[in-house]
Order: structure tokens, then sequence, then C-alpha cells
């Protein structure tokens, strides 16, 4: 079975369902409707195309598995947070591909859900979750990195349209988006945080340019992409000029806590293949009876429990109506450093596997090579770690400049 | 969160136990003993029928750190452990423990034999890492793999306090035919139990020290000023104190955790763990950050190292490790051919 043509099972919408309930018919649906070619452990995996993804994240939504937290008027299900972590702990506990709508879902969705207009959000929402619109992020430039004040791309008002010069990198599938969720600067640079816009570019307007970035892992998944003159209709704009960019930092703050929620899950689901894929090679299993292995994988279990609480905390929090502000670097950098380590640790591992390679190992060399290498942007993106400790010292700490 | 019906949560004995035990400074142990009676700070977990106000475990966690964190020399733990354990079995030395008549301390480390004769029990063997015994009335000890004797330190020969503990230094203790009453042999099962709930105590402990050592570290790099400026400027010094941050609250929001998965052997070990390593990584990165004043006598910084060394071996914080990835190695079945996990 192929994503193209999973049949879709009642159940896990049915919003009646609340707690336990929901949590079982979550992993029912998962089990039965994840294509065996989906599996990151499975012989049969392979990549999945394009139109499989939109084909399988669609039926993620459709089973009620994906906008959980987003009213039903905008095609949401109008669920808990603690349901959307339910169902994330159930998402990632098996060995599924990443999104690639993850923008739209988790960035632009929320922050046009805090500064859309009413019909900014019929118009938007609904099409991320049906995966009719994928969503990138326009934020990093050339010369603008983690310093996002010191961004160059501009925005010029003509009577009700935008005017949009400049170029952004490091664009995560911008390839393949309809929409760009751009920030774009509507004063002069030295105004730093003020005069900052979001808008809602579309990628098929005439202007736009999309230029791929090979990265380390061979995948061509990175973008540049060029403003030339591209004109973007106020009603693409999201936000007052001014508005935009603060209002966006409060929900980025939101979501550095509490975004891809299922990552510790999916953590220790790559624990456990690479533990079941060792004990099938005479010489990785030998290693696993061994102290040094026992312990590393020990100590791996205790950064995916602590990750577990980071994130159970951010959620009781929010739940509790308190503000995430600077705490949601705390996961962040913990998962980040900790999932690499991990990825190091099962590479030193598998390297030690036993020829002819037995096939569960060589599913797992296939998977863990892909992680390890994809785990070195994973302390960049989202702000690298020396952001995040510069974050954690400022604004928790609140360590004097000492001046 | 834990909420009595009362209302009380484990956050309101915070304060309480911190005022305690600020209370206690200058005190000998047994006085700080006393003195911890009147706030019921010694039966917060033990039953009612024993004096205690039978809360969860989650009400000892405040207690424990703030006790780590004003360096108490009393064994507090182990005495809040111990009133819980002797409830029902031994409720009349568990009531002297809520009530201060009595105290006690447990040989974390060691095992000994135990052999009937007649209403009598004889033990035999070498326990170790039993914190103030020479201050208290009373030893639990492990017999065998799983048992529990309680024996008077009357009874016992304790070898001079050593360890590197200073705040609870430790005794090695030879128990040479010592005879007991039967009843004061404990069931089998009884020390795992014990040592489980020891887990989520101990990285209690740990959060405790911690917390107090980033806090000095905090201070120190405020206020110390070289080059003209105070050391919290260079990103050097802010990078690590937001690392130790960053420890500090993966230990406090994994006991919280290990309190919610109640009876999760793993979460227990995961916090405790977790409070280990961050602990010494936090503890001693704040002896680092004084310079040399770190390596003083004077800074009480060294006091919370010792203690947090001291709070890992007992916990056999190694041994613990391992026996977490076997675990966690035995629950996962070999890859099927065609499905890895």
């Amino acid at each position: 079975m192929t994503a193209m043509n999973v049949p879709v099972q009642d159940g896990a919408a049915d919003a009646s369902l609340t707690g336990d309930s929901y949590r079982q018919a979550a992993r029912s649906w998962l089990r039965a409707n994840l294509p065996e070619d989906f599996r990151g452990d499975s012989a049969a995996f392979t990549p999945p195309k394009l139109d499989q993804s939109i084909a399988w994240e669609a039926a993620l939504h459709r089973a009620g598995l994906a906008g959980i937290t987003w009213p039903s008027i905008y095609g949401g299900h109008g669920r808990t947070l603690r349901e959307h972590l339910i169902a994330n702990q159930e998402i990632g506990a098996l060995p599924i591909p990443e999104s690639v709508n993850s923008i739209g879902k988790e960035l632009a969705g929320p922050i046009i859900l805090a500064i859309g207009t009413e019909a900014q959000k019929l118009r938007f929402l609904p099409r991320i979750l049906d995966m009719s619109n994928i969503w990138c992020q326009g934020f990093s430039e050339p010369e603008a990195g983690s310093d996002l004040a010191g961004l160059r791309t501009r925005a010029v008002r003509e009577g009700d349209v935008w005017r949009i010069n400049g170029q952004k990198i490091w664009t995560s599938g911008a390839y393949r988006a309809q929409r760009c969720l751009l920030l774009a600067r509507t004063g002069p640079v030295e105004d730093r945080h003020r005069g900052l816009a979001l808008f809602a570019v579309p990628l098929d307007a005439v202007g736009v340019r999309v230029r791929t970035i090979k990265s380390i892992d061979g995948r061509e998944s990175f973008c540049e992409v060029f403003f030339d003159n591209v004109e973007v209709s106020q009603d693409d704009a999201l936000g007052a000029p001014d508005e935009g960019w603060s209002a966006a930092i409060r929900v980025l703050a939101i979501e550095r806590a509490t975004n891809r929620m299922y990552r510790a899950w999916r953590f220790e689901n790559e624990v456990r293949h690479l533990i079941a894929a060792a004990k099938t090679d005479p010489v990785l299993s030998g290693l696993l009876q061994q102290q040094h292995h026992a312990a590393k994988l020990a100590e791996t279990i205790v950064d995916i429990d602590v990750l577990k609480a980071h994130v159970e905390t951010a959620v009781d929090a929010l739940v509790a109506g308190e503000t995430i502000g600077a705490r949601g670097s705390l996961a962040k950098l913990h998962w980040s450093e900790a999932h690499q380590r991990f990825a190091a640790l099962a590479m030193e591992l598998l390297s030690k596997a036993s020829l002819p390679l037995q096939p569960a190992v060589r599913i797992a060399l296939r998977r863990f090579e892909g992680i390890y290498l994809q785990s070195r942007a994973e302390t960049i993106y989202a702000g690298t770690t020396e952001i995040q400790l510069g974050i954690i010292a400022d604004r928790i700490l609140e360590l004097s400049r000492g001046k | 969160m834990t909420i009595t019906d009362d209302g009380l949560t484990p956050a309101d004995f915070a304060a309480t136990a911190s005022r305690a035990v600020a209370a206690c400074a200058g005190l000998s142990v047994s006085e700080q003993g006393a003195r911890l009676v009147g706030d019921g700070l010694l039966g917060v977990i033990a039953g009612d029928n024993v004096g205690g106000l039978d809360l969860p475990l989650s009400f000892a966690v405040p207690v424990v750190a703030a006790a780590s964190a004003g360096l108490l020399a009393f064994p507090l733990m182990e005495n809040i452990l111990l009133a819980r354990l002797l409830q029902q079995r031994q409720a009349r030395i568990a009531s002297a423990i809520v009530a201060g008549d009595n105290s006690a301390t447990i040989a974390w480390t060691g095992a000994v034999s135990a052999k009937k004769q007649g209403d009598r029990v004889i033990l035999d063997g070498w326990v170790a890492r039993a914190p103030r015994a020479s201050d208290v009335g009373l030893m639990l000890v492990r017999v065998g793999a799983t048992g529990a004797a309680l024996v008077p330190i009357s009874a016992v020969t304790l070898e001079d306090s050593h360890g590197i503990d200073l705040t609870q230094p430790e005794h090695t203790v030879q128990l040479n035919a010592v005879s007991v009453s039967a009843d004061h042999l404990l069931a089998d099962g009884t020390w795992p139990a014990l040592e489980s709930d020891a887990l989520v105590l101990r990285a209690a402990a740990i959060l405790g020290s911690a917390e107090a050592c980033l806090a000095l570290a905090q201070e120190h790099v405020s206020t110390r000023r070289q080059f003209g400026r105070a050391l919290s400027y260079n990103q050097a010094i802010r990078h690590t104190l937001a690392r130790h941050k960053l420890g500090l609250e993966g230990i406090r929001q994994s006991i919280a955790r290990a309190l919610f998965f109640s009876s999760g052997l793993r979460e227990r070990r995961a916090a405790f763990l977790a409070a280990s390593s961050y602990g010494v990584a936090i503890s001693e990165g704040a002896v680092q950050m004084h310079g040399g004043m770190g390596f003083t006598w004077d800074v009480p910084v060294h006091r919370h190292v010792r203690r947090i060394r001291a709070l890992q071996a007992q916990g056999d914080a190694s041994g613990v490790l391992a026996a977490l990835g076997h675990d966690t190695i035995a629950d996962v079945s070999p890859a099927h051919p065609q499905t890895a996990a």
C-alpha cells in the first residue's frame, strides 16, 4: 500500500473521543494506515515523492491528527493542547518521514491565527491543512542569519500593493512551496526591529526565482529565493508593518517550545530501531551486552526523558495560561545536542557490524547515516546553539552585561 | 502537580523547609532533628498512624532539596524514608522518628547475611555509606539482595567517619554477629522499594545543591570585576552558566516527570541520572566560575560538590546507568527481516 491510496478510516477524527480513547484511536489509525514504504525502519522504505507526502499528510489531517488545536471554522479539529501532545506522542512512536509542510502547520499557521485578518484565516488555514498550500519560511538572508534585525529585503507600499526586492537564503523546501512567510523591511536598515513586516507571498508571483542548494546530506531541499520587483497584494500582508514582527516573536517563542512535539518520542523510536537492528548481528548484539554500550544507550534514554520532561512541562505551562517566553530555548538546545550525540553513537555502533551486513543492519545504516547528517543542521536551524545559549543567559538568567 | 484535599501543594512546603533548615544553623545534629519536628518535616510522607502528614512523595521533594541547599547536617532524607517504611511493621519506631525521639540512617551500600535463631536474627557483614551514623540511634542495612534489617547503632562497630562529604560524613560499619529481634528483619522486596523512592529524593537533594551552586556562581560572576567589567560580560561565562541553567531545569523537570509516572522505575532512574550528571557539571562548574576563590575552603561551593559526589555514590549512579541500559536493550526484540523495530 502506498500513501496515494491510503484508505482513511473513521474513528480518530471523532470529536467525542478524549484522553486515552483519543490516543487509542490515533494509534489504531496510524498503525492501520501508515504505508510500509514510508517506514524508515523497513526494507520497503523509499523516500516518499512529493505527491505521496501530500496525500499522506492530507489523510493525517482528515483523521484528526493535524491541525489538532486549530478552530474547526478554519479546518482544524478544535482539540486541546494536551490532545495535540497525545497525537504527537503516537506519531513520534513510528518512523514516519518529516512533514513537507511543517512551516505551514507550525509557523505560518499559528502566526496567521495570531495576527491574520478573518479573511486571511479563512483563506490560508484550511489550505495548509488539506495540503493544497505548502509554505516555506523566508526569514534568513545572506547578511542576516541569526541577526534578523539586520535583514535588507525591502517592501515598499504602492497603493494597494507592496513591491518586494531582496534575497532570502536557507529557505527549506521553497522549490515545492506555494507560499512564503516573508519577513521584509518597510523602513531603513537603521530601524533594526522596527518596520519589519510579514507577508504571505505567492511563490508563483512574477519576479520570484528559486534556486536549490545541495546540503551535506546530498539533498536539494535548501533554497535561495530571489524577489525582483515582486508585487504582493495588501491582502497578503500579515498584521500591521510594525505589529507583524513583535507578534511573530511571541508566536515563535511558543513554537520553539511546542513545534515538532513528537521529537522526543521519535528519538525513542530511533533508539529502539538501533537496538533491534543490532540484535540481528552477532558482533553488535555482543557489544550491546557490554557495559560501555549499555551505559551509552542509557545516557540517550536519560536525554530522551529530560526532553520529554521539557515538552510536557511546556504543555502544562501553556495549559495553565503561563507564557513560555525564553524557556522554549531549553528544549530546543537540549534536543538538538542530544540528538547529535545519539546519531554519532548509532554510527559508531553500526560501524562495527559483522560482514556480510545483515539486512536489518543495512536498513539501520541507511536510516542513521541520514539522521547523522541531518542532525548537523539541528544545532543551526531555528536559532543556533550559540543564539539559544545567549537567550538563556540574557532572558532567563538575566546575567548582567557587566558594564 | 499534586494537590491535597486541603489545597496544599509541594511548593507550599518549599518555603517552610527553607525556613526550618535556616533555623538549624549552628545546632548539633540531634538539635537539628528536634527543630525539624516542629514543622512536621520528618513525617511528611509517613502515615497519620505514626503522627505523619501522610502526603505523597512529591511533598518530600522540596523538603529534601531545601535541606541540601542549606547544607543540613541531619540525615533528613533517610529519616523521611524510614518513617514511612516502618509505619506498619515498626510503628513505634516510626512514631519515634516522626516525633524526634529517635533518629536513624541508612547504610546505602554493602549487605549483610541474616540467620534466624529462635526469635532473634544474627547479622554479619560490612555495609557502608551510612550518613551521620555516629549521630543517630538506628541504622537500616540491606540483607541479601532485597531484604533489610534495622539495627541499633550501639550494637555495631562504626569506623571513623570518612568520605568526601563534610555535611553528612559517611561511616563504614561492621556487623559482627549482631543479634536483633526477628521483627527487625524486614521483608524481601523492602530494599528495592526503598531504593526506588530514594532515586527521586536523591535527585531532589542534588537539585537543591545544584541550585545553590548556580546561584552562587551567578552572584559571583555578576559582582566580580576584571578588566574593568563584571565577569558576566564574557560570552564564555554567559554560555557556561546558560548550560548550567539548562541542566538545572532538566533535573527539576525530570523529577516532576518521575513523580507523575508514580511507579515508573525508568523515569525515576532517569531523574536520578540526570541529577547526577548535571549536578556534578553545575557544582564543579561553579568552582571553576569562582576561579581561585572556588578552590578555597571558605567559598561553600566545595561543600556542594562533595555532597553531590556523595549522593551520586550512595545511589550507585554508574550501576543505575548500566541497569537502565541493559533493561532498555532487553525490552527490544530483534528486528524482523522486513521491519527493523
